[in-house]
């Protein structure tokens, strides 16, 4: 193979080693980020995306009026995050080409792992489908139902597994411990 | 290769920063209902119709289709009421409260939240004089905010004050057809 990260140029081998790391600590920042704004539940997740347009779908015949009495707490309480269909477009726009960015740098390192083809296709598919999922959880959450919110989290979940399983890989194979010294 | 590092750094550039609190909502409240010590939240839903005729006004439906103010009393006494009014940017969500006194003019306007990217603009913009514009504005009047501030302020702080006008326009339309009105009538 003429691609081969483990016989690859010392140069090659540490531009991956520190793309992975950057990536890295992206992906850290970015739980952290999710941690704050959305949560790692399907309920933090489903509120965040679903907010009230899951109890009111449908706007009503007459425009409607509700009053309730306010206290000074519940001005203070945290307000949930919420994510209403025009920010989830522009975060749509914004995200969904880094991920695929991220994604198909990713794939090229798995093309230069000492991999069956199944297994770098099946990593291949693993690190786009889980953007896909991510975003496709956020809209099925907002438009069909709550439950889909796992399927955010199941994407969220899959970058991760998707980043360090070529992480692991790719150091394993490009920085392998030497054996056999003789003393 | 070099179309995969233009889309990185394209999409690097166009990355919202997170959202940021400047001024906490508790305190828009106390400052833009003074004096109150008693409040109620009116969510107004909007219908079809209703909701065209908003987004008409001023090219805006709110989220979810409902509107909310709250009101403030001081005793029985009405002080006023407010809105807080989000505006999508490219830079990510401003959140500006409009506050208005008992005889429907703006009592005052405050920045709530801005993301870290655009709050230095915001900070200048505000430090030019940019709220103080608001003041008495009815709900026919146009916010020219950042017209007010074009030649006294950097560009990115009028840039982001004709979005804050975005946001008052948007809280006047609001309470004058949907908050005054039955007001009026009840």
């Amino acid at each position: 193979m003429l691609y081969d990260l483990a016989r690859a140029d010392l140069r090659i081998k540490w531009l991956v080693t520190c793309l992975l790391a950057t990536l890295g600590v992206s992906y850290v920042f970015g739980a952290l980020m999710v941690s704050r704004y959305a949560g790692f539940t399907p309920g933090r997740v489903a509120a965040t995306y679903a907010g009230p347009e899951m109890s009111m779908p449908m706007p009503p015949e007459s425009t409607m009026v509700m009053e309730h009495p306010m206290s000074m707490a519940d001005f203070a309480k945290p307000e949930v995050h919420e994510v209403d269909t025009n920010l989830l477009i522009q975060d749509t726009h914004v995200h969904v080409p880094m991920y695929g960015v991220i994604a198909a740098a990713l794939s090229l390192v798995v093309a230069g792992l000492s991999l069956s083809q199944g297994w770098a296709l099946a990593l291949i598919t693993l690190l786009f489908a889980a953007p896909w999922l991510d975003f496709a959880g956020m809209w099925l959450t907002k438009f069909v139902s709550g439950r889909f919110a796992a399927v955010t989290l199941i994407g969220g979940w899959a970058m991760g597994v998707g980043y360090l399983a070529v992480t692991a890989l790719a150091i394993h194979q490009m920085w392998p411990r030497r054996r056999g010294v003789d003393r | 290769m070099n179309l995969l590092l233009r889309g990185a750094a394209i999409a690097a550039v166009l990355h919202i920063t997170p959202v940021v609190v400047l001024v906490k909502r508790p305190d828009a409240v106390q400052t833009l209902l003074p004096g109150a010590d008693s409040y109620f939240a009116r969510d107004v839903h909007l219908s079809d119709p209703d909701a065209h005729r908003l987004h008409e006004l001023v090219d805006w439906s709110p989220e979810d289709g409902v509107l909310t103010f709250f009101g403030g009393k001081a005793g029985a006494t009405v002080v006023g009421a407010l809105t807080f009014v989000r505006v999508d940017t490219p830079h990510g969500p401003l959140e500006v409260a409009v506050g208005f006194t008992p005889q429907g003019a703006v009592r005052g306007v405050i920045v709530t939240k801005a993301t870290v990217e655009m709050k230095p603009w915001v900070l200048e913009a505000v430090g030019a004089g940019l709220v103080e514009r608001y003041r008495g504005l009815k709900p026919d009047d146009v916010p020219g905010g950042a017209a007010a501030l074009d030649g006294h302020a950097g560009k990115l702080a009028v840039y982001v004050a004709g979005e804050v006008d975005k946001g008052v326009a948007r809280g006047l339309a609001a309470y004058g057809t949907f908050y005054a009105v039955r007001n009026a009538g009840a």
